[in-house]
């Protein structure tokens, strides 16, 4: 059996079931451009009347945009009826083939997941042959929500009364994801709220310093640190509540009395003996595997049910539900991750460590877990102190071995210190999620004082004045290049080169267009400087053969687009986006003119130099 | 029991126990036929028969407790070359799985183009833009269900009020798109875009911009470098705001509703996401007016899913025409035959076939 179905005979079986027009999901540019390859030689051809009507679609299209007139697809476009849409195409393309969907002239077009947010055209089925995608450098299953944004592409409103997703396997398939997500309900969404340098330098342009912290309070990211917090507060109050029947005994802090008294006694006769060797990031970690933790292990996700200690060696050892229902014992040393989520956990003395209701809850919740959850960040303190030998000495000081309450205390010890833990451990999670935004905040404002753009009053100097117009990513970088004058003198196509090779973040691979040496030597002042920034802002890629292509673009006002293309392997619809980006990046410099006008004027230069041919033509 | 013997047991059982067994025993086991299935099984728990026999039994003695399997799936080695997803299919006997899954040519039912009709606007669009005459409104609809007409009608009627319309989408290739559909439906001279490198009509009273560019007008503002528009800013239309979980730009839909005018009303238009609701109670707790959403989960169009075998034969995927939702477990049985069948033969890629 072939891994996946052909394209030719999946369009013959769509068209055959009246399941035209389709978009047919794949998994990367190449399959799309080998799908439309094997057209070449089909012979189910559209009947004369439909070619013809595409030409004409296509000739309106043409007037408007001439640059999609001699793309090699067009025969196979207008032959088969077929076309491919994906980011390596030209935007003038991508604009034409929608418009031919628009128009209901095609029977199918194939696609890369990557875009499906964008496209912004229905069809009736939906064919999808793959249940994972490629995410920055790595693939990730669908979500839930993906699933069905790519699904609800199909059935299109007043064209059609029902729509069709249709799955073909392929070697990239797991079945399980896709019904899930045809089935399912969307995931939840979390607030990802990075602060950057230019959002800091802007809000303290108009707002004094104590303001700000009552503007980041409004973030739905404060508002879900809320939720989680009121959460603990609430698991807080029950604590309060349990913790009642301990209250003050014959000395008021009968519980700390006790761990010391208790700690002397277990040390004492120990002295001597080799203390066991648990490494403090052990031990800080271990403290957060407690029931209804989500935890990482080296295949697959668990929630730890109870934490103990192994019985002849007292290791650090967890009970773990897993994903297929079993129940795990562990080392704590073999927990990979923790992450920042914590059920609820229904806690019972004997296997399975919790009421059977809570077990399958956990069971679902488990699996119901999104695919990225944020790992919790734990500090590892310092080697814990070993009591000092004069209060070791001084166990007869304690008034505990002849005081009336003493059984009760050694009775209600565990569980009081137990609880106390506990209560200290959520107030200070709670003071935590209140002020981490706030945190991270100051954390930028002190780097921003240290570069010089904030006063030591958290007031933007002449610096911080024109740098807060950068609202772009690697902003630090730039301003401080703009700082150490590193484009002073510099002509507008070594401007863009650079700022080509800062907006460039894709790493697919390209060819290695000459570079000059002007170039090359800026390029490694750039590289030294945001290597140097590192700490304070991710370097981006600077890779030589972008900065290249965008200075040739820039250099050669003769260069025609096909030339361009000619000189690298990078595809058309990646160039467009680098120059388009480009130009973003430019136009902000450019807003630099009041400070500094000679740069301001190169840039505004390369814009006009940008803006031709393709780039022109296009919105 | 030796590890033939094992063997032969692990033979006669149905490939989905083996794929039960397999968990946390064989990495990728889904993609492994049944004979590799049981190479695999053996060779991880050589060390450990007795545990993985232990486990066999414990799974067939669950499976014969269960009512689901009408036959023990232990049977005699005659048949276990029979692979047993065949035995749900339609011919294989099992009256009542059969009965209720249905057929392709009812799934097909209803295919075609529907008679025009007069639009009628959906009763959930009704209620977005009613509540959209007092306060901001959140909609979280599937794609597909017609969210451009909400802001389609809800530009039209801020318009009419001599009101400034700002409509931000996350793409610049959606804004153009958008640009050329509303400048198609209001006029030309109505509508302007802004985006990082373009800039048209830029005084229109409907303005098309990405996210980014709202966001820098609204810094622009605060700091005093007022923009006119602002002040007769009615309506500001977030497409697409499941955005706001976007990794590296969510941030930026946050600052832009935190720094939004309190005069001009917030629609924030998402597909299908999980908790609508936060996202109104967050809006409900910074904004002047009580936030109110519009949630619709069912499809304009319905869907249906279906199930495209490489030889070309097409089956429904799930026991039921319309997409069973909430039972993912409910697979067509010929659909859940056919895809053993391609799993079984396709082995992991790069290894030699057996």
């Amino acid at each position: 059996m072939p891994p996946s179905i052909h394209p030719v005979d999946l369009i013959a079986s769509l068209r055959q079931k009246h399941l035209t027009p389709a978009i047919v999901f794949l998994t990367s540019r190449r399959a799309c451009d080998e799908a439309m390859e094997s057209f070449n030689h089909a012979d189910i051809v559209l009947p004369p009347v439909r070619q013809d009507a595409i030409a004409a679609a296509l000739e309106r299209v043409i007037t408007q945009y001439p640059s999609v007139a001699d793309h090699p697809l067009i025969p196979t476009v207008q032959r088969i009826g077929v076309a491919a849409h994906h980011a390596g195409h030209l935007p003038s393309w991508k604009i034409a083939i929608e418009e031919l969907m628009r128009q209901g002239c095609l029977d199918a077009v194939f696609a890369t997941t990557t875009l499906a947010a964008g496209v912004d055209f229905p069809a009736r089925t939906v064919v999808i042959t793959q249940s994972s995608i490629r995410k920055s450098r790595d693939f990730a299953d669908l979500t839930i929500g993906e699933v069905q944004q790519i699904a609800g592409r199909a059935g299109r409103r007043g064209k059609d009364q029902v729509g069709f997703a249709v799955v073909t396997p392929s070697p990239y398939i797991d079945l399980g994801i896709l019904t899930k997500g045809f089935t399912g309900h969307p995931e939840s969404i979390d607030s990802q709220f990075i602060i950057s340098y230019p959002m800091v330098l802007n809000l303290l342009k108009a707002h004094p310093h104590e303001q700000i912290q009552a503007i980041l309070a409004k973030s739905f990211a404060q508002f879900q640190l809320n939720q989680r917090a009121e959460l603990l507060e609430r698991k807080l109050d029950t604590l309060h509540e349990q913790m009642e029947p301990f209250g003050p005994r014959v000395c008021t802090d009968w519980i700390t009395q006790w761990q010391t008294f208790d700690q002397v006694r277990r040390q004492r006769p120990q002295r001597h003996q080799v203390r066991r060797h648990e490494s403090p990031e052990l031990s800080a970690r271990f403290h957060f595997m407690t029931p209804g933790r989500v935890v990482g292990l080296a295949r697959g996700r668990g929630i730890v049910l109870r934490q103990y200690r192994s019985k002849g060696q007292k290791n650090p050892m967890v009970s773990v539900l897993r994903l297929d229902g079993a129940v795990t014992e562990c080392p704590a040393s073999n927990v990979g991750d923790i992450f920042d989520r914590l059920f609820e956990c229904d806690e019972t003395p004997a296997f399975p460590w919790c009421s059977a209701t809570a077990f399958d809850e956990l069971s679902s919740q488990l699996t119901e877990l999104p695919t990225r959850l944020p790992i919790l960040p734990i500090m590892v303190p310092k080697d814990s102190e070993v009591l000092p030998d004069a209060i070791v000495q001084s166990l007869g000081d304690f008034p505990c071995p002849s005081c009336p309450s003493r059984p009760a205390c050694q009775k209600d010890f565990a569980t009081a210190l137990r609880l106390r833990q506990e209560q200290q451990r959520h107030t200070k999670s709670i003071q935590a999620l209140r002020a981490s935004l706030w945190h991270r905040f100051q954390e930028r404002i002190e780097v921003l004082q240290k570069f010089g753009y904030l006063t030591p009053s958290a007031h933007l100097t002449d610096e911080g004045e024109w740098a807060r117009l950068i609202r772009i990513d690697h902003s630090l970088l730039i301003t401080e290049l703009i700082r150490a004058e590193a484009f002073s003198g510099a002509d507008p196509a070594l401007l863009t080169g650079v700022m080509a090779s800062i907006t460039h973040d894709n790493d697919r691979p390209g060819s290695f267009p000459r570079i000059s040496s002007g170039m090359s030597s800026l390029l490694g002042q750039v590289r030294k400087l945001a290597e140097s920034l590192s700490p304070y802002e991710d370097p981006p890629l600077l890779r030589a053969d972008v900065a290249a292509l965008a200075e040739r673009w820039i250099a050669d006002p003769a260069l025609t687009w096909i030339g361009l293309c000619r000189s690298t392997t990078m595809a058309e619809g990646d160039i467009y986006r680098l120059l388009a980006r480009t130009l973003e990046f430019l136009s902000q410099i450019h807003t630099l003119r009041a400070t500094h006008p000679g740069l301001a004027d190169t840039a505004s230069r390369a814009i006009a130099l940008i803006r031709r041919g393709v780039l022109e033509e296009l919105p | 029991m030796t590890i033939e013997e094992l063997e032969q047991l692990l033979a006669q059982q149905p490939v989905a126990v083996l794929h039960r067994l397999s968990r946390g025993r064989v990495h990728r086991h889904f993609r492994a036929g049944k004979l590799r299935l049981i190479e695999l099984i053996l060779q991880h728990s050589s060390q450990n028969l007795a545990g993985l026999e232990s486990d066999l039994q414990a799974l067939i003695a669950e499976r014969q407790s269960h009512p689901q399997p009408p036959q023990p799936p232990a049977r005699p080695a005659a048949r276990a070359t029979v692979s047993p997803p065949r035995r749900t299919a339609p011919r294989g006997g099992e009256p009542e799985t059969t009965e209720a899954a249905v057929s392709l040519a009812t799934w097909l039912e209803g295919i075609g183009v529907p008679p025009p009709q007069p639009f009628v606007p959906d009763p959930w669009q009704e209620e977005a833009l009613a509540a959209l005459n007092e306060t901001d409104v959140v909609v979280s609809v599937p794609t597909g269900s017609g969210k451009t007409y909400v802001a389609v009608e809800a530009a039209k009627r801020a318009m009419e009020d001599n009101r400034t319309v700002i409509y931000t989408s996350p793409l610049k290739a959606l804004s153009n798109t958008k640009y050329t559909e509303f400048s198609r439906i209001f006029g030309s001279d109505k509508v302007g875009i802004l985006t990082g490198d373009r800039q048209e009509n830029g005084q229109a009273p409907l303005l098309i911009m990405t996210t980014e560019i709202l966001r820098n007008l609204l810094y622009d503002a605060a700091s005093g470098e007022i923009d006119i528009r602002l002040d007769t800013l009615g309506l500001v239309i977030l497409d697409e705001s499941q955005y706001i979980a976007d990794p590296e730009r969510g941030v930026v839909w946050e600052e832009t509703i935190i720094f939004c005018p309190s005069q001009a009303k917030l629609l924030l238009l998402s597909a299908s996401i999980g908790n609508p609701q936060d996202i109104a109670d967050w809006l409900t707790s910074i904004r002047p007016t009580a936030c109110r959403l519009v949630r619709h989960s069912k499809r304009t169009v319905p869907l249906r899913a279906g199930y495209l075998h490489p030889n070309g034969k097409l089956v429904p995927l799930f026991k039921t025409a319309a997409i069973p939702s909430g039972h993912a477990g409910h697979l067509h049985p010929e659909a859940k035959r056919l895809f053993f069948e391609y799993e079984e033969e396709t082995l992991p890629s790069g290894r030699p076939r057996r």
